[in-house]
C-alpha cells in the first residue's frame, strides 16, 4: 500500500540576514498576512536565535502555535532570470490581525507554487505562444503583440467594438489587484469600448450583488471584529470552514466558544452577553456545521437544511415570523430605510405553509431561527446579528431576489452600522476592482450566448480564468469554442507563406466565415488555452507588486519578491503593450480620436498603475484616496481598512465598519419566483432524479490552477468527488472511490463517489471545479434575467456507475468530513 | 505500491515545459513508480532505533503513548484492527504517528471507531489507516508517520519518521 505524500524531514531556516518582504495570501477573501524570507541557495540559518531570521531556538521543540514552524510546503528553491538560485519561505504572519499566524491548507502551501524549473510549476507559461504548424509554439513579445494588435484593429475597424469580446478576472489577490484590473478596464472600456465583456466565470459584466447595491448596502460592510461581537452569526450558502477558513477559525469560532465574552463586555457594556450562536443555511451538512457544533455545542448551532433553490421562501418566512412577533427594529426602519410598504406586500406575504413545503424546514426550526436572529435580549437591548452570505445564495435560484431577501431581513432587524452586526457577502476572491465604467446597460449582455455561441464577436480575449470548465452550461460552450477556433486554425494551417500579413489575412478571412480568434492570457497552459491562437504569459503573485482588499476592506501591499518565469509580464504591462501598439497604428493612419482612446498606458511601475486606479474607486467601499505604496509598506500585513478617509501625518486613516452614520437604505421587494422552465423540465423528467448541488472544498482553490501543481493536494484529490447518500449509493451499487457518470440533456461528467449522508437522499454534492471533471457540463443555460447571474448551484442529473478505479479506495481517505 | 513523492511529481512537471500538455501535467494518483521508488525513507538524519513495544502488548483500538525520536516528541502507537498503509505486524495494522498536529502543533486524540487522530485547536483530523492522510483541516502535510520494524521476537522498533514533525527544523534535534 502507498501513502499519498509526506514532505521532507528537514527544512532550511532563513539566516539572520535573509531578505524580508510582507505579503498577503494569494487566494481567498480572508487575506491572511504572510512574511516572505529569501536568501541564496547554499546558505542556511543556524539553530540558535541569533543565527536565524525568526530568532527561534531550533535546538528545542517549538511550542504549539509558535509561529516559527516552517512546514515543507512553505519552502521552495527558485531560479531567477539571471540564473541565481534562492531559498524562499512563505510563512503565516503572527503579527497580522487577520490570521494571527494561522493559515489554511491553501495559503500554507505557497512554497509549492512558486515558479521553479525543476518542480511541478515548471509548466508555467514562460513565453508567448502562437498557433503555428498545428500546435502552439513560443514566439517573441514583439510578434505576439504585432499579430494580436493587427487582428484586433482590423476587427475593430470592420465590425466595431462589440466584435471584440473579453472574459477577464476582476478580483484581488493573486492574478488580480487594483493595478491589473485598472489596466484591463482601461484597455477594453476606454480603448476598445466593447459591451461584450464578462467577468471571470460569469457570462456577463455584472455585479454579483446588484440587489445589495440597489439597497444602498456595499458588499463588505462589516469588520471581522463584528463576528467576535455578534450574538448570532447567520451563514447563508457558505461553507466557511472550508472556504473562508481563517475568518471562521480565528474570528467566528472563538465567539461561539465564549472566548470573546470579555471583549464583548469591554466594547459593548450595558447589555447582557453570552457566547455567540450560529445559524447555517445549507442543503448539505457541511464540515462547517460539524466544527461549529463541536466547538459551540449542538444547542448553539442551528443547521437549516434547505432544499436547493428555495432561499427566498425561507428568508421571507423568517422576515414574516419576526414581524409577526414584533421583533423588528421599528426605530431603524423609520429612521434609516425607504420602501418598507413594498417589502411588506411582497416579502411579508410569504405563506408559511408554502415556505415549509418548499424549503423542507419545519416551522419550529424557522421559529427558532427567528428568535436567534431578532428576539430582543432585554426590552432595551436588541440582538446583534451578523448576516454573511456567499455563493450558495449568490449563485442560487434567482440572484437578484436572493440577495435582496437577505438584505431586507437585515434592514428589518436593524442589522447594519452597529458593532456585531452587518449584512454582506463573505467573498470568494479578494477584491481589487477599479475600472472605468462598463459601457453596457443592465441587465448586461450574456456574452457566452451572444458573443461566443451566437457569433456576435470575432476576437475573444480570456485573461486569468478558465471558462471551458468554469462557465455555465460548459459543454455547449466548449463545443462552440472548438468549432469556431478551428476555423481560424484551418485558415492559418492553409497559409503557405510565412509573413505576418498573410497570417492576418488568413485570420480575417476565417473570422468572416464565423471563426473566432482566441487570445488567452494566463500563468499556466489552462484547458481554455488549448483552443487559443495567441497565449500570453502573465506574472503571478510575488512576481509583481500588487494591492487588494480582503473581506473587511483591509488594503495591503503584496510585495514582489521574485522574478516572473521566462519573459512573462504583469497583466497591466501586457495590456499596456497592446494598447500602445494600437495607439501607434491609429496614429500612423492619422486617426487621432482612435489613437487617443488607446493613449495613457504610459505607466512605468506597478505603483503608477495603483495611483491611476485610485480614480476608479472614488466613493466606493474600496476608496483608497491618496494612499501610496510607501505608506502601505510601512503598514505591513495589517494595512488599512478602506474607505480611507484622509491622510493624517503621512498615513491613511481608514474605516473599521461602514454605516455608523445615518445613511438610509432601501427595501427591495423580493417574492419567491418559482423555478424557471429549464429547471422545471428537469424536475419533470424521471431520467434525472438527482438534485446536483456543488461547491468548493477545503483543500483546493478555484479551478485548482495552483493546486494541480501541489503534490499534496492532487495526491489527496486526483478526481472531482461527488457526495452521494448511502441509500442512493446502495440502489446504484456505488461504493467509495467508484467512478460514476452524471448526465443530463446539457452534458455529462465523470467523478469519484464518496458515500456519505451529508446530503438528503436524492441530493448529491459535486466539487465545483476540477480539471479532471467539470461540474458545469451539467448546469443549465438559465441565468437570472435581472442580473445575468447563472443558477450555478442547482441542476438535476441522472447517475450511473462506471466502475471502481484501482487504488482509490485503498489510498484515499473516505472518513466523513461532516463529523468533527 | 509506490509513494507519490515529490521526486515523482518533478518528473511530471518537467515533461511540460512550454505548456504543450496541461492535462498530462496534472499529477494523477500515479502508480508509475511502482516497484522502483519504494517506501524506504529518504533522509540524511541519524534516526535512533528505539523499541516502542512488543506486539503482544497491543490490543485493537487501545493506543499506547510514548516518545520518538526523543522525549520532546510525543508519539502514539496503535493497532487498528484493519490493514493500514505502512502498517506492520502479522495483520499489517500496527502504525505509529506523531501526536503533534501538522497544522500548528495541537495535541491529537485518537478515535478508534474511525481510526482517526483529532486536533482540538482547529479541528483537523487524520486517517491512521491511510498513512496519516489529512481527512480535512488546515495542515499542509500528512501527520508524520513513524517508520516501524518488527523483529523475530515480536518487538516493534521505530527507525525513522516520514514528514517533518511540527515545531522542528529537523526531526532529529541538533
Ligand atoms: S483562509 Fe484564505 S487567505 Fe487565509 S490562508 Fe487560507 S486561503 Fe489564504
Ligand atoms: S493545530 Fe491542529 S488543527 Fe490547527
Amino acid at each position: 500500500m502507498s501513502s499519498i505524500y509526506h514532505g521532507e524531514d528537514r527544512i532550511p531556516v532563513p539566516p539572520a540576514d535573509a531578505e524580508r518582504f510582507t505579503t498577503v495570501c494569494s487566494y481567498c477573501i480572508v487575506g491572511c498576512g504572510y512574511k516572505v524570507y529569501k536568501w541564496p541557495l547554499g546558505k542556511e540559518g543556524g539553530p540558535l536565535p541569533h543565527q536565524n531570521a525568526l530568532r527561534a531556538d531550533y535546538r528545542t521543540q517549538q511550542p504549539e502555535q509558535a509561529g516559527t514552524w516552517i512546514s515543507p510546503a512553505m519552502h521552495s528553491v527558485v531560479t531567477e532570470r539571471n540564473g541565481r538560485r534562492f531559498n524562499i519561505v512563505v510563512l503565516p504572519d503572527k503579527d497580522c490581525v487577520v490570521n494571527k499566524g494561522n493559515h489554511s491548507i491553501r495559503g500554507g502551501t505557497h512554497g509549492d507554487v512558486l515558479y521553479a524549473p525543476d518542480r511541478p510549476t515548471a509548466d508555467r507559461l514562460t513565453h508567448p505562444l502562437l498557433y503555428r504548424g498545428h500546435s502552439r509554439l513560443p514566439t517573441t513579445w514583439d510578434e505576439a503583440i504585432e499579430l494580436g494588435a493587427r487582428v484586433i484593429k482590423a476587427t475593430l475597424d470592420r465590425s466595431g467594438p462589440d466584435a471584440v469580446a473579453m472574459k477577464c478576472f476582476d478580483h484581488g489577490g493573486g492574478g488580480g489587484g487594483f493595478e491589473n484590473n485598472w489596466a484591463v478596464g482601461s484597455f477594453f472600456f476606454t480603448g476598445i469600448g466593447t459591451k461584450m465583456a464578462s467577468i471571470h466565470n460569469r457570462p456577463a459584466y455584472n455585479s454579483e450583488v446588484f440587489a445589495s447595491g440597489d439597497a444602498g448596502i456595499a458588499p463588505l460592510p462589516s469588520a471581522y471584529l463584528d463576528a467576535e461581537l455578534a450574538d448570532t452569526i447567520v451563514l447563508i450558502g457558505a461553507n466557511s470552514h472550508e472556504t473562508q477558513s481563517i475568518y471562521f477559525l480565528e474570528h467566528m469560532l472563538p465567539n461561539l466558544g465564549g472566548g470573546t465574552l470579555a471583549l464583548k463586555q469591554q466594547l459593548l457594556p450595558g447589555e447582557p452577553h453570552a457566547r455567540g450562536k450560529m445559524i447555517i443555511v445549507d442543503p448539505r451538512r457541511t464540515s462547517t456545521v460539524a466544527v461549529a457544533e463541536a466547538h459551540a455545542g449542538k444547542d448553539n448551532v442551528l443547521h437549516l437544511q434547505i432544499n436547493n433553490g428555495t432561499d427566498i421562501a425561507l428568508l421571507n418566512a423568517l422576515s414574516r415570523l419576526i414581524h409577526e412577533q414584533g421583533w423588528h427594529d421599528q426605530d431603524f426602519i423609520s429612521r434609516r430605510t425607504n420602501n418598507f410598504s413594498v417589502f411588506q406586500q411582497a416579502n411579508l406575504a410569504q405563506s408559511l405553509d408554502e415556505a415549509v413545503r418548499l424549503t423542507g424546514i419545519s416551522k419550529v426550526r424557522m421559529m427558532q431561527a427567528a428568535e436567534w436572529i431578532a428576539k430582543p435580549k432585554t426590552s432595551a437591548a436588541r440582538r446583534r446579528t451578523l448576516f454573511l452570505y456567499e455563493k450558495g445564495l449568490i449563485w442560487g435560484l434567482k440572484n437578484y431576489e436572493n440577495v435582496a431577501a437577505v438584505n431586507d431581513l437585515a434592514l428589518l432587524t436593524g442589522s447594519l452600522g452597529k458593532p456585531g452586526t452587518g449584512c454582506g457577502r463573505l467573498g470568494g476572491h479578494q477584491e481589487g476592482y477599479s475600472r472605468p465604467p462598463y459601457p453596457g446597460q443592465r441587465p448586461p449582455i450574456n456574452v457566452d450566448e451572444v458573443a461566443v455561441k451566437g457569433g456576435a464577436s470575432k476576437v475573444f480575449w480570456v485573461a486569468g480564468c478558465n471558462p471551458v470548465g468554469g462557465t455555465l452550461n460548459a459543454q455547449a460552450f466548449r463545443a462552440s469554442l472548438a468549432q469556431r477556433t478551428a476555423l481560424v486554425n484551418q485558415a492559418l494551417d492553409a497559409t503557405s507563406s510565412g509573413t505576418l500579413d498573410d497570417k492576418v489575412a488568413a485570420v480575417m478571412s476565417a473570422l468572416d466565415k464565423g471563426g473566432l480568434f482566441l487570445i488567452v492570457q494566463d500563468i499556466y497552459p489552462t484547458e481554455t488555452a488549448q483552443y487559443a491562437h495567441l497565449v500570453l504569459p502573465a506574472a503571478q503573485w510575488g512576481e509583481m507588486n500588487l494591492t487588494s482588499i480582503n473581506g473587511e476592506r483591509r488594503l495591503r501591499l503584496y510585495q514582489k519578491f521574485m522574478d516572473a518565469p521566462g519573459i512573462a509580464e504583469p497583466d497591466w504591462k501586457i495590456m499596456a503593450r497592446m494598447a500602445q501598439r494600437l495607439e501607434s497604428a491609429y496614429r500612423a493612419e492619422g486617426k487621432a480620436e482612435m489613437a487617443a482612446r488607446f493613449s495613457g498606458f504610459t505607466w512605468t511601475s506597478d505603483e503608477d498603475v495603483f495611483r491611476a486606479a485610485a480614480a476608479g474607486v472614488k466613493g466606493a467601499q474600496e476608496d483608497y484616496g491618496d494612499t501610496t505604496y510607501a505608506m502601505l509598506k510601512a503598514l505591513g500585513t495589517n494595512g488599512v481598512q478602506t474607505p480611507v478617509q484622509e491622510i493624517q501625518n503621512g498615513m491613511p486613516v481608514g474605516t473599521t465598519r461602514l454605516y455608523m452614520d445615518e445613511k438610509r437604505f432601501t427595501f427591495i421587494p423580493s417574492a419567491w419566483p418559482g423555478f424557471p422552465s429549464q429547471i422545471q423540465a428537469l424536475m419533470n423528467d424521471s431520467r434525472y432524479p438527482f438534485w446536483v448541488n456543488n461547491g468548493r472544498a477545503n483543500h483546493g482553490w478555484q479551478t485548482l490552477y495552483d493546486d494541480a501543481r501541489k503534490p499534496y493536494v492532487m495526491g489527496r484529490a486526483p478526481f472531482p468527488h461527488v457526495e452521494i447518500h448511502p441509500q442512493d449509493a446502495r440502489s446504484l451499487e456505488i461504493a467509495n472511490g467508484d467512478l460514476i457518470e452524471l448526465f443530463n440533456p446539457y452534458g455529462s461528467v465523470s467523478a469519484m463517489a464518496v458515500v456519505t449522508d451529508s446530503n438528503a437522499p436524492g441530493h448529491v454534492f459535486m466539487l465545483f471545479e476540477h480539471p479532471k471533471g467539470w461540474l458545469n457540463s451539467l448546469t443549465t443555460d438559465y441565468v437570472d434575467p435581472t442580473t445575468t447571474i447563472p443558477y450555478y448551484k442547482g441542476t438535476k442529473a441522472g447517475i450511473r456507475k462506471i466502475g471502481p478505479m484501482p487504488g482509490l479506495n485503498e489510498d484515499l481517505t473516505f472518513v466523513p468530513t461532516h463529523q468533527a | 505500491m509506490s509513494e507519490v513523492s515529490r521526486r515523482h511529481f518533478l518528473q511530471l512537471g518537467a515533461c511540460v515545459v512550454g505548456g504543450a500538455c496541461a492535462a498530462d501535467a496534472l499529477p494523477s494518483l500515479a502508480h508509475a513508480a511502482e516497484g522502483g521508488d519504494i517506501t524506504t525513507l529518504r533522509t540524511t538524519l541519524p534516526y535512533p532505533r528505539v523499541k516502542l513495544a512488543s506486539i503482544g502488548q497491543l490490543t485493537v483500538g487501545r493506543e499506547q503513548l510514548t516518545t520518538y525520536p526523543d522525549q520532546a516528541s510525543p508519539v502514539v502507537l496503535a493497532k487498528l484492527g484493519r490493514p493500514a498503509i505502512n502498517g506492520v505486524g502479522p495483520d499489517r495494522d500496527i502504525v505509529a504517528f506523531s501526536r503533534r498536529c501538522s497544522h500548528m502543533g495541537g495535541t491529537l486524540s485518537f478515535r478508534p471507531d474511525t481510526a482517526t487522530f483529532h486536533c482540538p485547536l482547529h479541528y483537523a483530523f487524520f486517517d491512521a489507516q491511510k498513512g496519516g492522510l489529512l481527512v480535512i483541516g488546515q495542515a499542509t502535510d500528512n501527520l508524520p508517520q513513524l517508520e516501524l520494524e518488527v523483529d523475530a521476537a515480536g518487538d516493534i522498533f521505530a527507525v525513522g519518521i516520514r514528514g517533518l514533525l511540527y515545531g522542528r527544523q529537523t526531526n532529529v534535534l541538533a
